[in-house]
């Protein structure tokens, strides 16, 4: 139905997308995987009028079409649901759908008629949306099945989906999957951006491989592995996946001892309504939860970053209660927070002022009341050279480096300070495989190394992949805890959504 | 191209292009030979007058000029270099005016009260003025950081505070210089000769300690920011707060200090006019240069030492100014030519993009490829 033809895309000195040819039929789930940085979201914004090839061709039902805007594509029956969502969380669902084009009666916006419409929609294709719900009151999962719909009511045959499970619950992931089922059974096509391979192995019937702005392969789902995928992404042979681990029994020193922790969020409502936990020296600890059910904050009791409210503890040795952050780095809490260009790290200063960051008083970076130079100077060529930062430069502004590379530096940082617990926040998110595994391998490496290791991911199978215990957080309570090896998927799913004990509600 | 050239071109572009501007406004409204006439008018009255002295050797065609530059460079550098602090740790100090109006005043009230040796009269007058005009700028600060007041609001609003007390009551009622008698002096008492700074070439130039003592305090601006650590945390706080603040640093307090010495700067602004040439406050200062300040701090790219070289040279262009009158040119050109290269300073991302290097740099990638562009989060 659709043809991408010998798509060129250039960013400067950059080639982003290097003679790619695609052919999309109708009816079909299709995956596209890759490293970031290989091309997949720069493609799709190709075919969604985001972006205008270099040169290449868009075919649609043989035509070639010209798309010089999201208009275009959708006007083409082109639709696609960001990682980000699009939504106003103030409106209701059908306010949102029917935003820009909305049924109007005498000049004025036609609500019973938008819900009615809404509504038929949700039917024809399947979903349970209440149409008069405000959408910020909605699950991340339903937030999704809004934006969906939003395209369906737009007439969208061909619907792309960037990274869409990236914030959903296993269960919400696998409600989502029958979704894209359904509407390739009911003849449309879906498009998913993923580099999560299991999945896309389970939902997509073709599978297209891009590697560095390259299709370097189209696939069967029924008759590939995962690893065989892994390797096409990457382009070598073998690669480590999750690789095995082994479990460490907590018998190192008690680093936290949190009772009953109570702490506000930042819009004010209760984050924490009592949480109570351990950290051990020589184990990683994982958080597993939805976004927002008090793993941030959390973290930012356990740095000094948030005022406690009640409950209390003992952490490296001093009590939690009015902690500040820079008491925190004293007592050798390190921190890898979740926001690395907010609170990680000063993007407009050079790598090594901010290496220097946090401990801009201590040797080797400062000497008396002055800064040292020669000393910062050495440490962060040191540590960029150990950590593979590209470019090794210690003078240029951090900005200029990629995300990937920006993070290696904070961990870095984090790590050379000889932190007695690390607390890491999504301390992967948004890096390439290569810059995932080499962090993954550093916490691991500090928790060999005696540290205790506080990770908070919402990447499941992140924390399953490297904690030794895991609590889960439900509404600022802990729902349940795991020790290795007895981590079971499925029940800690059903921990995440606060549903176990009960009937798992799909809808 | 190197880094730090690339920093500084854009000013010095719109500085050019902001005197072309002038140029051919001046010729328009008359004509190209009395533009070019004021423009040397005003090179010989800031710059001295090179071709009389070479004709009469005498030498204070040159100092009195230079003189008169200096003067006028020392209370933009000092005003600016307050905007450029304040920069530094993330506030736009619009209040310049007010902190130096009340450090005058400060000064002029030391100055005329207290009886001491030159030695002491004279810091303790500067030191007056700077603690007035810190504790002033330190009402915006204790806004900021206990309320959330935005700083460019308070400060401004400041100023006219600072304007009602100073102008419109204390100095022209109970510190008067003839308050309680009938005489009719508009300002306050005159300070004693030991607060007045020295001159430094006598008689033949009105140039006094204020110009090297403006110099020194740009010089250690620079260094405190570049290389102690105090300053490189007020920098991060200025350029990321809440890194800074996960980073350990006490960022209330960097914001205050900063701001604090912010507000003496200004203060010490309001000393050098008092103490170097007005010799008292005198009624309704209205002081401009706390809003010049903002100027020369932009235009000299927040750099201290930057912020030196745009007061030079803008002190030399407003002391030539009243040349310009010789040929019947408004005097307020300078400023004109000021305020133009204040606004092409702030254009200075078109500046930067027609001097982009058409290759990319390795180091810096143009684009991340695979962003998706920036949507507004759900």
């Amino acid at each position: 139905m659709i043809s991408l033809r010998h798509i060129h895309k250039r960013f400067g000195a950059v080639t982003a997308l290097d003679d790619v040819s695609l052919d999309i039929g109708t009816g079909e789930v299709i995956a596209l995987v890759g490293e970031n940085g290989a091309g997949k979201s720069t493609l799709m914004n190709v075919l969604y009028g985001l972006y205008q090839a270099d040169s290449g061709e868009v075919l649609v039902k043989g035509q070639p079409v010209r798309l010089r805007s999201p208009r275009d594509a959708i006007a083409q029956g082109i639709g696609m649901v960001h990682q980000h969502f699009m939504l106003v969380p103030t409106l209701t669902v059908a306010e949102n759908v029917v935003l820009g084009r909305e049924p109007s009666r005498w000049g004025r916006m036609d609500m019973d008629r938008a819900c009615q419409e809404v509504a038929a929609t949700c039917e024809r294709f399947g979903f349970k949306l209440d149409p008069r719900a405000r959408v910020d009151t909605l699950s991340v999962g339903s937030q999704q099945k809004v934006e969906i719909v939003k395209a369906l009511h737009r007439g969208a045959q061909v619907l792309i989906l960037d990274e869409p499970t990236a914030v959903l619950t296993p269960q919400e992931s696998d409600d989502l999957f029958r979704v894209a089922r359904g509407l390739a059974a009911g003849g449309r096509t879906v498009v998913f951006i993923s580099h999560k391979l299991r999945e896309v192995l389970s939902v997509a019937e073709r599978v297209a491989v891009m590697r560095r702005g390259r299709l370097v392969a189209e696939v069967r789902a029924a008759n590939t592995r995962p690893e065989e995928l892994a390797a096409l992404m990457v382009g070598e042979s073998r690669v480590p996946l999750a690789e095995a681990q082994t479990y460490h029994p907590p018998g190192g020193e008690k680093l936290l001892e949190a009772k009953e922790l109570r702490a506000r969020g930042e819009d004010g409502r209760p984050a924490l309504q009592g949480i109570s936990l351990e950290v051990h020296a020589g184990e990683i600890v994982g958080i597993a939860g939805v976004d927002g059910n008090g793993q941030r904050e959390l973290a930012e009791v356990l740095t000094g970053l948030r005022t406690l409210e009640g409950g209390g503890g003992n952490l490296l040795g001093g009590p939690l209660t009015g902690l500040t952050p820079a008491e925190a780095r004293r007592r050798g809490v390190g921190h890898v927070p979740e926001d690395r260009l907010w609170r990680a790290v000063v993007k407009a200063m050079t790598v090594e002022e901010n290496v220097a960051l946090g401990r801009q008083t201590q040797a080797p970076f400062a000497r008396g009341l002055q800064v040292d130079f020669a000393g910062r100077r050495e440490r962060t060529a040191a540590l960029l050279k150990a950590y593979e930062v590209r470019p090794p430069d210690p003078e240029v502004p951090l900005q200029a480096l990629s995300g990937g590379n920006q993070q290696k530096v904070v961990v870095a940082r984090e790590l050379d300070a000889g932190p007695k617990l690390l607390v890491v926040v999504q301390p992967t998110r948004g890096l390439d495989i290569g810059a995932v595994a080499q962090v993954q391998a550093k916490l691991r490496e500090a928790r060999d190394k005696g540290a205790g290791v506080l990770l908070v991911s919402l990447d499941l199978e992140e924390v399953l992949a490297l904690a030794d215990r895991i609590y889960v957080f439900f509404e600022g309570r802990v729902t349940g805890t795991f020790t290795r090896p007895e981590f079971d998927e499925r029940e800690i799913g059903r921990r995440m959504l606060g549903t176990h004990g009960e009937e798992v509600a799909h809808g | 191209m190197g880094e730090r050239l690339r920093a500084v071109l854009p000013s010095v572009f719109s500085v050019f292009l902001a005197l072309a501007v002038c140029w051919v406004f001046i010729a328009l409204t008359r004509d190209a030979e009395t533009a070019t006439g004021a423009y040397l008018q005003m090179l010989r009255g800031g710059l001295g007058d090179w071709a009389q002295y070479f004709e009469s050797e005498r030498l204070t065609v040159l100092t009195r000029p230079l003189g008169e530059a200096a003067i006028k460079a020392a209370l933009l550098l000092l005003t600016g270099l307050s905007v450029t602090v304040a920069f530094k740790v993330g506030l736009f100090n619009i209040g310049a005016q007010g902190q130096m109006l009340v450090g005058a005043l400060a000064a002029a009230v030391a100055g005329a009260q207290l009886q001491l040796p030159a030695v002491l009269h004279i810091p303790v007058a500067i030191l007056a003025a700077c603690v007035t005009g810190g504790l002033w700028a330190l009402i915006a600060a204790g806004l900021k950081l206990a309320r959330g007041v935005h700083e460019v609001i308070s400060t401004i609003m400041l100023n006219w505070v600072a304007v009602s007390l100073v102008d419109n009551w204390l100095s022209v009622g109970p510190l008067r210089a003839g308050a309680g008698t009938h005489l009719s002096i508009t300002g306050t008492a005159e300070i004693a000769t030991s607060a007045q700074l020295p001159r430094l070439l006598g008689e033949m130039s009105r140039l006094h300690l204020g110009f090297p003592l403006a110099l020194a305090v740009a010089l250690a601006i620079w260094v405190w920011l570049s290389r102690l650590r105090s300053g490189f945390e007020t920098r991060a706080v200025g350029l990321g707060s809440e890194a800074a603040r996960a980073a350990g640093i006490p960022v209330v307090r960097r914001t205050a200090q900063a701001m604090g010495l912010a507000g003496a700067l200004a203060g010490m602004a309001g000393a050098v006019l008092v103490l170097g040439t007005e010799y008292r406050y005198p009624g309704g200062l209205g002081a401009p240069y706390g809003f010049d300040g903002i100027a020369i701090s932009l235009i000299g790219g927040n750099h201290p030492l930057g912020v030196a070289l745009s007061a030079l040279f803008f002190g030399a262009l407003r002391a030539g100014g009243t040349r310009m009158q010789l040929l019947g040119v408004h005097k307020s050109y300078p400023e004109l030519i000021q305020g133009l290269a204040l606004l092409f300073v702030a254009g200075r991302l078109v500046w930067l993009a027609l001097l982009r290097p058409r290759k990319v740099a390795p180091v810096v990638p143009t684009r991340q490829p695979e962003t998706s562009p920036e949507v507004p989060r759900a």
